[in-house]
């Protein structure tokens, strides 16, 4: 039943046997100070491997409120940490001890499982243990690795609710309120018949589409969940009411009447179908090969519940952290910091920081960490320090960038001038990084994202730590003066009292975070090769999805050798039904034959994907489904879309304005003005933006009749002050006389100015443009006008009535 | 629209002229009051198609010309506003140009995009190859030469208001020849300086394909998102968990960025050089931009060539009408032929002009029937722009 994948990076033994938990109720022992360690008197340790044993675990369980107050020299067996003779307290360890794989080791799963652990957190207990005896271990625990599979126990897809292919029911319960604006707030963008569309269109006119689109919202086996529900709730995304959480019920009522109205159904039988199970059935791959060998503190936020943050570093003592403000832990191994919170350690605890990190004068912080978005600026990640004016070190991100500040003496007291990555690089990024600072005596400050240097140069050369303040308290996502907020996820944080080698970061970075497992989906059945599976690695991606990647066919019979068979179209199932998003290998095409090895099956695709979590870990089912495989035949289909008549608009001017480009062109064309005469060409281009640029009637302003007078004015003045084409356009003018007034007294004299700009501009016959008569009068009421005023002459007065005739609504409106 | 509801718009609008008039009493600019607004008879509607097509008003003898075939075939009326000048240099130029940049600004200088969108309307070259083809519009005799590392030509061309009407302006040539692009890398306006120049810039590539699909297939991403589609070519630098929260990724990424990445794929050969301003192809050899940020998604795809796939044939978007051939391919060319060969290209194409011309989008069923039917005559009668104009004003040239 089993076989082994070498080199997939952890060691990982029986995943059945961590359910050896039990033994007595587990005590709550509060104290968390390290042990004595002076007090024996015993036989010295007799070999290395002891002197390695009584270091590393030894002395740290053989006090009286940890393992020695029982298993002690005349206590319980194993009496491994007895206090009279550490050779005898070895003898009994190694009965309890897996030094090639201490994460499986008896005494790190009895512990984890609950027994007697000395603080709240049984895994952090067990997580301590392991450490203790990794480092006992040495090199032997990190040799090569071996998974060994285990095969999961077999279950049957059970029964589940499925969408009934008719749209009746959601007809009659959801879609009222989707649909309807008198009920709900959706049609207004969520139909593609909307003003501004917005898809997924489920509050379509038409109900089959909406029925379509609104399937990949709804959680039938839990309504609550539904993403019609959750947006509402909790993101108040568009409520209709003042209040989104009476919204989010009545949305909740309608889509747990849907539910109901759903009989629970066995799995489609025409599927071709896997073997089901969770993710915890899977064998465990995480721990992996870490370079952790000067630890000083480590979060890996495994507890998932309470306020505490323990610090699995084994290095006494303990900086664990209190969480505060709104820091909440999130699936998958991590914490979610919003605005508000922040996970900090008492000035106490946070000691041994400065302590064991003067002493070697180097340091490494090192976070696995998801911002929530790239515009936080001076967001502390992660600090060391006491307030914003005084710091030992901090890590902070500053929109795209990280920012590291590091007391030295090179430096000022609050770690100035800092190190910032380039802005253009952006290094930062909303999604899980991995985010190192090192400093050495030599090389300073240094950054690494991913494993890989950023390449900045620390402003300062590195120097002494010794002015390092041991007062100051260690924080996470805050400055301790909840000034400096960054948000996001952390998912690993590690304090390390030594610069760690890019070498070695790049092992942690390769060594990934949070807990991951290999699915073993059974297929033998299909492909009638005995002990036969499609193996995934699957992890919680977050607290929302899961993670699934390198589908991988494998026998656990070493002697299956598989002829040649099709997989054609994967879909990864979820409770009964197949994922609506996130179907990856659905375009999936391989044979299974020659690539294939019995140690390490054959990879089917290097890709991954991530599929939304419904219930949890511990109950979400997955299978899997196949459109082929083998012989097994199932022709996948999606629902054909149905086409909609889209609502009609409201009601539009069908009249418009010039645009800026039309205005010009018209003005030249009407005046005999080329475009390119240098007066009007700078005024146009100057006036440029300040024409309508678009036709809409509605958007006109009174800034685009400012621009509009100030070019006609040009065009005119380039018209009148062109004799050959001033004559062409007004013949018989003459613009020389006498005065205005006198030459203008003539009504005949002002027709020769009126009726070409009434011909040419305005037109004749032509039902939409102003009456011939309200021209004239406008016309001749605005000579009268002008003549009077001083200065005037009868090119002038002429330029001005060309002017108001172009550029008025005669020429504009179109 | 009845007379009753034009007046009042038309007052309407005539109130925000008298508004803006104040303003501008100084100038000596007035407002003059319309006409009594009466059935429109040919005249009416032959000097509003001209103002529509060309832009410009027309002259007493065109205006005359037109309306006298008003009656009987306003097509042929149409056809005369075509001729004019502007409707080349003013009504397309500004047609095209707000498709030719990210701001979608229509105060953008003439480029080889615009200037070769409005070289094949005017000759008439089917327009479902606008995307596709081997062929760019530049300066006849006496005109700087093209260069594929600046725009000068064409800024010349604007600025000294070259008649692009005329043949022997702006003439037609191989864009292979001109740029020295290989004619397999070729890809209509996609390939041209101006667009790469903006959709090629930095960034995914992913600019070229959404703004493509804005400027020919009239849907922004928001309208053709589709979660169910496989996501299994989504490049890794999309994070699956932005800030966290998976479920943006599962609720919205997914839904544009599986059916973009296996087809903006395509351009993976291209990209534009800013320093030297011009655009860069890299055949067999994938622009180093399609794999930045490849820890944001380890799993994610990586790209290994420039073929494409267009997972939008199945779900809701195959609505589009995509040709029966086609669906998957390599290379910016052959994207360009699936994306032009899908029904919604030419309705896209059509309802633009409507817009263009009737100052309105298609609002109500009988607007909506004309644009198919337009649309139809469209796709048969060779994929001519020009017609396409003709028929929308003269839809739109009033009762």
């Amino acid at each position: 039943m089993k076989t082994a994948i070498k080199n997939l990076g952890a060691a990982v033994l029986l995943a059945t046997l961590a359910a050896c938990g039990g033994g007595a109720p587990t005590k709550l022992n509060p104290t968390t100070t390290p042990p004595t360690v002076l007090d024996y008197t015993g036989p010295a340790p007799s070999t290395v491997d002891i002197q390695a044993f009584k270091i590393n675990l030894w002395e740290n369980i053989k006090a009286s409120n940890r393992c020695g107050s029982c298993h002690n020299a005349g206590g319980q067996t194993p009496r491994f940490a007895r206090n009279d003779d550490v050779n005898a307290a070895y003898a009994d360890a190694n009965g309890v001890v897996n030094l090639t794989q201490p994460d499986q080791s008896r005494m790190v799963l009895k512990v984890a499982g609950g027994h007697n652990c000395w603080l709240s957190s049984n895994s952090a207990c067990g997580d301590i243990l392991t450490t203790w005896i990794r480092n006992w271990a040495g090199s032997v625990a990190t040799g090569g690795k071996t998974i060994q599979l285990v095969a999961p126990v077999d279950q049957s897809v059970g029964s589940a609710k499925s969408f009934p292919t008719d749209s009746t029911l959601f007809a009659s319960t959801i879609y009222p309120i989707l649909h309807d604006a008198n009920k709900g707030n959706c049609a207004r963008c969520h139909s593609s018949g909307a003003a501004t569309p917005q898809s997924p269109f489920f509050a379509s006119n038409d109900v089959n589409e909406a029925y379509a689109a609104a399937r990949a919202k709804i959680n039938l086996d839990n309504p609550a969940i539904s993403r019609l529900v959750v947006r509402l709730r909790d993101e108040s995304h568009n409520c209709w009411t003042s209040s989104c959480a009476n919204d989010a019920t009545t949305m909740l009522n309608s889509v747990t009447a849907f539910a109901n109205g759903i009989p629970l159904q066995v799995v489609d039988p025409a599927l071709v179908i896997s073997k089901a199970l969770t993710l915890y059935d899977g064998t465990v791959a995480a721990g992996g090969n870490r370079h952790d060998t000067n630890l000083v503190a480590l979060y890996e936020f495994k507890t998932g519940t309470g306020s505490s943050v323990f610090d699995t570093s084994g290095v006494e003592p303990a900086l664990n952290l209190s969480m505060s403000g709104d820091a909440t832990w999130v699936g998958g191994w991590g914490i979610n910091i919003k605005a508000g919170g922040k996970v900090q350690g008492t000035t106490t605890a946070s000691k041994k920081l400065a302590d064991k990190i003067k002493a070697t004068g180097e340091y490494t912080f090192e976070i696995w960490a998801a911002p929530a978005n790239v515009t936080q600026e001076d967001a502390f990640l992660m600090s060391y320090s006491g307030g914003t004016t005084a710091r030992n070190v901090t890590l902070a991100q500053r929109a795209y960038q990280y920012e590291a500040f590091g007391r030295s003496s090179t430096t000022n007291a609050n770690g100035i001038p800092g190190l910032l990555t380039k802005d253009t690089d952006r290094d930062a990024q909303a999604s899980l990084q991995h985010v190192v600072l090192t400093f050495d005596p030599i090389n300073g400050r240094r950054l690494y994202v991913n494993g890989n240097p950023t390449g900045d140069v620390d402003p300062r050369t590195g120097g002494s730590l010794a002015d390092w303040d041991d007062a100051f308290a260690f924080v996470l996502g805050n400055e301790t003066s909840n000034n400096r907020q960054w948000q996001g996820v952390i998912k690993l944080a590690a304090v390390h009292n030594r610069a760690l080698t890019t070498v070695q970061i790049q092992q942690n970075f390769a060594a990934g975070v949070g807990e991951r497992y290999f699915l073993l989906f059974n297929v033998s059945n299909l492909v009638n090769l005995p002990q036969s599976y499609i193996m995934f690695e699957g992890a919680q991606y977050d607290s929302y999805s899961y993670l699934f990647t390198n589908p991988t066919f494998i026998s656990l019979d070493p002697a299956v050798v598989p002829g040649s068979i099709a997989v054609k179209g994967m879909r990864i199932g979820i409770n009964g039904a197949e994922a609506h998003v996130g179907q990856a290998y659905a375009t999936l095409n391989a044979n299974i034959g020659s690539a294939y090895t019995a140690s390490s099956g054959q990879v089917l695709a290097n890709i991954g994907t991530i599929i939304g979590l419904e219930k949890g870990p511990t109950a979400d089912m997955f299978f899997l489904t196949f459109e082929q495989i083998g012989s097994h035949l199932h022709a996948s289909t999606d629902p054909t879309p149905v086409t909609q008549t889209p609502t009609d608009n409201p009601l539009l001017p069908d009249v418009g304005v010039r645009t800026f480009d039309q205005l010009n062109q018209s003005m030249a064309n009407i005046t005999g003005i080329p475009t390119t005469t240098a007066a009007v060409a700078t005024t146009f281009q100057t006036l440029k933006q300040q024409l309508p640029a678009v036709p809409s009637i509605d958007a006109f302003l009174a800034s685009h009749q400012t621009g509009i007078a100030q070019l006609a004015i040009k065009y005119c003045a380039a018209l009148v002050d062109d004799v050959a084409k001033r004559t062409a356009f007004f013949p018989g003018l003459n613009t020389g006389g006498g005065s205005a007034s006198a030459y203008f007294a003539s009504q005949p004299n002002r027709d020769l100015v009126i009726n070409p700009l009434l011909q040419k501009v305005v037109g004749t016959s032509l039902a939409n443009q102003p009456q011939t008569a309200d021209v004239q009068g406008e016309l001749n009421s605005l000579i009268t006008k002008l003549i009077v005023t001083p200065g005037s002459n009868i090119a002038t007065v002429t330029k001005a009535a060309c002017a108001a005739t172009l550029g008025s609504g005669a020429l504009t409106v179109q | 629209m009845n007379f009753e509801q034009l007046d009042k718009h038309r007052t309407a609008a005539a109130v925000k002229l008298r508004a803006a008039l104040n303003t501008s009493i100084a100038v000596g600019a007035i407002l003059l009051g319309f006409a009594g607004y009466a059935h429109a008879d040919a005249r009416t509607q032959a000097k509003r198609m001209h103002d529509r097509i060309a832009g410009v008003p027309p002259d007493a003898a065109t205006l005359n010309a037109m309306a006298a075939l008003i009656p009987g075939d306003p097509i042929a009326a149409a056809a005369i506003a075509l001729q004019a000048p502007s409707f080349y240099n003013v009504t397309l130029k500004n047609f095209v140009t707000p498709w030719t940049n990210r701001d979608q600004t229509v105060f953008a200088p003439l480029n080889d995009y615009t200037a070769t969108v409005i070289g094949m309307i005017r000759d008439d070259v089917p327009f479902n190859t606008v995307l596709s083809a081997d062929l760019l519009y530049v300066g006849g005799a006496g005109r700087p030469a093209y260069s594929p590392a600046n725009n000068d030509l064409y800024e010349q061309l604007e600025s000294s208001g070259a008649d692009l009407s005329n043949p022997a302006v702006l003439v037609s040539t191989a864009q292979s020849t001109a740029s020295g692009l290989p004619a397999a890398a070729t890809a209509g306006v996609m390939s041209t300086r101006a667009a790469a120049q903006s959709f090629f810039v930095a960034g995914t590539n992913r600019a070229m394909f959404r703004f493509t699909l804005i400027n020919h297939m009239c849907k922004d991403m928001e309208q053709v998102a589709d979660t169910s589609r496989p996501p299994d070519r989504i490049r890794q630098d999309v994070s699956r968990s932005p800030g966290g929260d998976s479920r943006i990724f599962l609720n919205n990424c997914i839904g544009c960025h599986s059916g973009m990445d296996p087809m903006a794929q395509a351009f993976a050969y291209y990209s534009y050089d800013e320093t030297a301003g011009r655009l860069v192809y890299t055949p067999g050899a994938v622009q180093p931009k399609y794999t930045i940020n490849s820890d944001n998604f380890k799993p994610g795809f990586v790209t290994p060539d420039d073929h494409w796939d267009n997972y939008w044939r199945k779900g809701p978007n195959q609505l589009l009408g995509w040709s029966p051939t086609g669906g998957s391919g390599t290379g910016a060319k052959s994207l360009g032929q699936e994306l032009a060969g899908s029904d919604q290209f030419a309705r896209c194409q059509v309802e633009k002009v409507f817009k263009a011309v009737c100052f309105r989008a298609p609002g109500n069923g009988t607007d909506r029937t004309q644009v198919t039917n337009i649309t139809t005559a469209f796709k048969s009668g060779g994929y001519k722009m020009k017609q396409v104009f003709a028929a929308a004003a003269a839809y739109c040239m009033g009762d």
